[in-house]
């Protein structure tokens, strides 16, 4: 704490006049600063203070004061503390200079501002759509207040936003289905031969306005079950930070029982994740006998998940102030047991990987990451610990019971998917003893706290390490018991903006891997629906039309 | 004559008819490695039906593109008349080991040009991997057989084998290791799948295949896939004839089965290889491959 002051302090020092420090918790300190100074002082703490970009959230205040505001969120992980440096911008002029020519990292983020609610990022290097569809009109920002959740604006006129190759390189178009990816998103990779030179990301096919729902749908306690559907692997962690947010701005003490048992949930879900991910590695370099020997190994922790809460997956075990279901102690012995099964198992499996010779070929070298690209991107998990940086945030900022347990973040410096493969590896060892050490120190107490009425205006954040990195969540409160603003930042979010910097040197068979080697989370609702970029419209194709289709196409080519 | 004729229908019956089988043995044995209950021994018969009665979304007009599949069938049937199974092959003359090789090349460049003219950049990555791995895979294949047909004085194919069996040689052992080695790339097995590599380019050449033209090219695998094991078979392994016809060939059979198991035990417990990885590899084969010639021309 004495360091959080120290900084602020530094900061006042340095910008006397042009900050003002409006709140401080234990967690963050929110300040607030106006457009002039805005890049020296991002530059000051990204670069001086060594903080690390988190997230830039976008506030349309209007209805409070007239206003719109950006805060900009960083996380300074030695002293486990975040500052959130606040701007706020008038409606009449909506601009801000755009941070991303300081802090690589930011360039999402400040284009999904724009997108969401209309503020532009002056001076951005690349000011191209990111969020909204392809035919959505210019002129409608979904996160404002004044736009109804479910208006559905008239489609437009498709532009083409994706970039085209420099010299001649051939455009391999991979997704927006791909058998090794799964989930819709698409990168445009451009290839000489095997290797590859370039690349260009569109994404977010499947954007389901989850946020603008908490602003006008649910309520304080629908929210958790609604975050829990944001992925399906981690789901437990969204709608724990979700839930977590919500206590840090309203001050709402969580049991020590109900702490205890979100850890263990937290880290089932982290062994099942990283065993999964093992798997699909092993299947994306047809290596298929690891897909299926490492899901077979994960199968019990599924079948534990379904004792503990009734579900294999999206538990439904969080509520604002703690958790619905307790751990009796009648389960402790069938989770042990089921813990040692599977710690053996899996030692033997990754004692397997490790010594692979062919496997260690397609591993090593592969889709490196340095700590100086690491930092500048900002990534966060697995993959900024296997390129040498140490954030966990379990470790920096404890949350739930970490603080009480004893364990060490895994940590490894070769920055290719060799290194991290053995993160995760050695996280899922971790992540055993974990749970098995919250067993052992689980106290008595209710498994809910009384939570009050929560008082509007306050903000709260939380950051939660899940299997893939760390998920921020951020809850400015509102009138009629909902949240007036809910911010997601998911794990894979900064990932994918690295992978433009792994494929550097890398060949086609390498690029299913490196996407992989992220454990990349797209969402996954997607329907047949083709646009024509030429024609600039969207069509909705019949089953009869798209067995037409090749057809036409073949005659066409014929004349 | 009868008897040529009547052998040759053997020899198609077996690769055509009972070469997915061998192909539903080698799913079975990859399931056991998974720990899964795999699909039932006769699955790649009803693959093949299902793909026979399904539509062909065809998406070049191209006649390269049309006839491919046929080609490379039908090459790889007249191989298969060129292989000796058990006894003498139907079509044996001198020089055949040459035409096989040849032939055997052929039913690669048909699914090279197949896949180019379907003009998809998937199926040109493919076809290029598939090209590349021909140029150091076939060396392999010719140099191993050319150091048989040196030592046993013959380009006959059931001279080198009845040769092998005679009299095992230092050269004769280089030869048949080196031959071992290039069955995994011959059947696109991993770790050598490099040219279909579903998860990485989407099966490369076949990817714009569809119904029954697919079905061709599958059915050509499988055919390949008995003929490639049963040649090592014979030219390696040749041991145990009896001299009748029929149990030579049901013996034939029976080695393939047990290679078929080893092939397929390699491939699963090997990830996929990069192709310059594999070209460094077999670039070394080849050199291997040399020694163990240069080695029968020195008489050992």
């Amino acid at each position: 704490m004495a360091n959080s002051f120290e900084l602020i302090n530094q900061i006042e020092e340095n910008f006397a006049g042009a900050v003002k420090v409006d709140s401080v918790s234990g967690r963050a300190a929110f300040l607030s600063t106006s457009g002039e100074r805005l890049l020296e002082l991002t530059d000051f703490l990204a670069n001086k203070m060594d903080g690390r970009f988190i997230m830039a959230i976008g506030t349309d205040k209007r209805p409070i004061n007239n206003k719109f505001e950006i805060s900009y969120l960083f996380g300074f992980d030695r002293d486990g503390f975040d500052i959130s440096l606040k701007v706020e911008v008038e409606e009449e002029k909506l601009e801000v200079p755009s941070i991303t020519q300081v802090i690589p990292g930011a360039n999402w983020a400040e284009r999904e501002v724009y997108d969401l609610l209309g503020i532009v990022p002056r001076n951005h290097p690349d000011p191209r759509r990111l969020i909204l569809a392809d035919d959505w009109p210019d002129d409608q920002y979904p996160l404002r207040k004044d736009f109804e959740h479910n208006h559905r604006p008239p489609a437009v006129q498709v532009k083409k936003i994706m970039k085209e190759p420099e010299g001649n390189a051939t455009v391999l178009s991979v997704g927006p289905f791909f058998p090794t990816l799964e989930e819709p998103a698409n990168f445009r990779l451009f290839v000489e031969g095997e290797k590859v030179v370039g690349c260009d990301y569109r994404g977010f096919f499947s954007h389901r306005g989850i946020e603008k729902l908490a602003d006008k749908v649910l309520d304080y306690n629908q929210v958790p079950f609604m975050a829990e559907r944001v992925c399906g692997i981690c789901g437990f962690v969204h709608s724990c930070s979700y839930c977590q947010a919500v206590e840090d701005a309203a001050l709402i003490e969580v049991p020590a029982r109900a702490r205890f048992i979100r850890t263990i949930m937290l880290e089932l879900e982290r062994i099942h994740s990283h065993l999964l991910w093992i798997g699909l590695a092993g299947h994306v370099i047809g290596f298929d006998t690891v897909l299926m020997q490492s899901w077979r190994i994960r199968e019990p922790v599924m079948w534990l998940c379904e004792q503990i809460s009734g579900n294999r997956k999206t538990y439904g075990m969080n509520l604002v102030g703690g958790v619905r279901r307790d751990i009796p102690e009648s389960l402790h012995p069938k989770i042990l047991e089921t813990l040692a099964e599977i710690e053996s198992q899996s030692r033997s499996m990754v004692d397997a990987i490790i010594k692979d010779t062919p496997l260690l070929m397609r591993l090593k070298g592969v889709g490196v990451l340095s700590p100086q690209d690491a930092r500048k991107l900002c990534v966060v998990g697995p993959t900024a610990r296997a390129s040498g940086l140490t954030t966990d945030i379990r470790v920096q900022y404890p949350y739930a019971a970490y603080g009480e347990l004893e364990f060490k973040a895994a940590c490894q410096t070769g920055g290719d998917v060799l290194a991290r493969t053995l993160v995760r590896a050695e996280e899922l060892f971790t992540a055993i003893d974990l749970v098995r050490q919250a067993l052992q120190k689980m106290p008595e107490s209710p498994i809910m706290a009384e939570v009050q009425d929560i008082p509007p205006g306050k903000e709260g954040i939380s950051v939660v390490e899940a299997p893939r990195g760390e998920a921020m969540h951020y809850v400015l409160t509102g009138t009629e018991n909902r949240p007036y603003r809910w911010v997601i930042r998911a794990a894979t979010y900064p990932q994918l903006q690295a992978i433009p910097h792994m494929l550097n040197k890398s060949t086609v068979a390498d690029f299913p891997l490196i996407v992989a080697s992220i454990d990349p989370c797209f969402s996954c609702t997607e329907r047949v629906e083709t646009v024509d970029r030429s024609k600039h419209t969207l069509k909705i194709y019949r089953r009869e039309e798209l067995l037409e289709q090749p057809q036409r196409k073949y005659q066409g080519g014929e004349q | 004559m009868l008897k040529v004729i009547v052998l040759g229908f053997v020899h198609i019956f077996i690769i055509l008819l009972l070469s997915p089988l061998y192909e539903g043995v080698m799913r079975k044995v990859r399931a056991v490695v998974h720990s899964r209950q795999g699909p039932p021994l006769l699955q790649p018969y009803y693959d093949l039906a299902k793909l026979m009665i399904k539509d062909d979304q065809q998406v070049s007009g191209d006649f390269i593109f049309k006839s491919a599949p046929v080609l490379c069938l039908g090459s790889v049937i007249l191989v298969a008349l060129f292989t000796p199974m058990g006894t003498d092959a139907p079509l044996s003359f001198t020089g055949d080991a040459l035409v096989l090789v040849y032939l055997l090349t052929m039913s690669a460049v048909f699914i090279i040009l197949g896949g180019m003219a379907s003009r998809n950049p998937y199926a040109f990555l493919g076809a290029n991997r598939e090209m590349m791995l021909l140029l150091v895979v076939e060396p392999v294949l010719a140099i191993s057989l050319m150091t048989g047909a040196i030592k046993a004085h013959s380009l006959m194919l059931t001279d080198i084998s009845g040769f092998m069996a005679a009299t095992p040689t230092l050269s004769l052992g280089v030869a048949g290791l080196a031959f071992f080695l290039v069955i995994q790339p011959e059947m696109a097995k991993i770790p050598f799948d490099l040219a279909e590599a579903e998860t990485e380019i989407m099966e490369g050449p076949f990817i714009e295949y569809s119904g029954r033209r697919l079905a061709l090219f599958k059915w050509a695998f499988f055919a390949k896939q008995v003929i490639f094991v049963s040649l090592f078979a014979q030219i390696c392994l040749p041991w145990l004839q009896t001299g009748n016809a029929f149990l030579d060939i049901v013996l034939n059979l029976l080695k393939v089965l047990v290679l078929v198991v080893v092939v397929e035990l390699i491939a699963a417990l090997n990830p996929r290889l990069k192709i310059e990885q594999a070209i460094k590899y077999f670039a070394w084969v080849i050199v291997f491959a040399l020694a163990g010639m240069g080695l029968a021309l020195l008489g050992l």
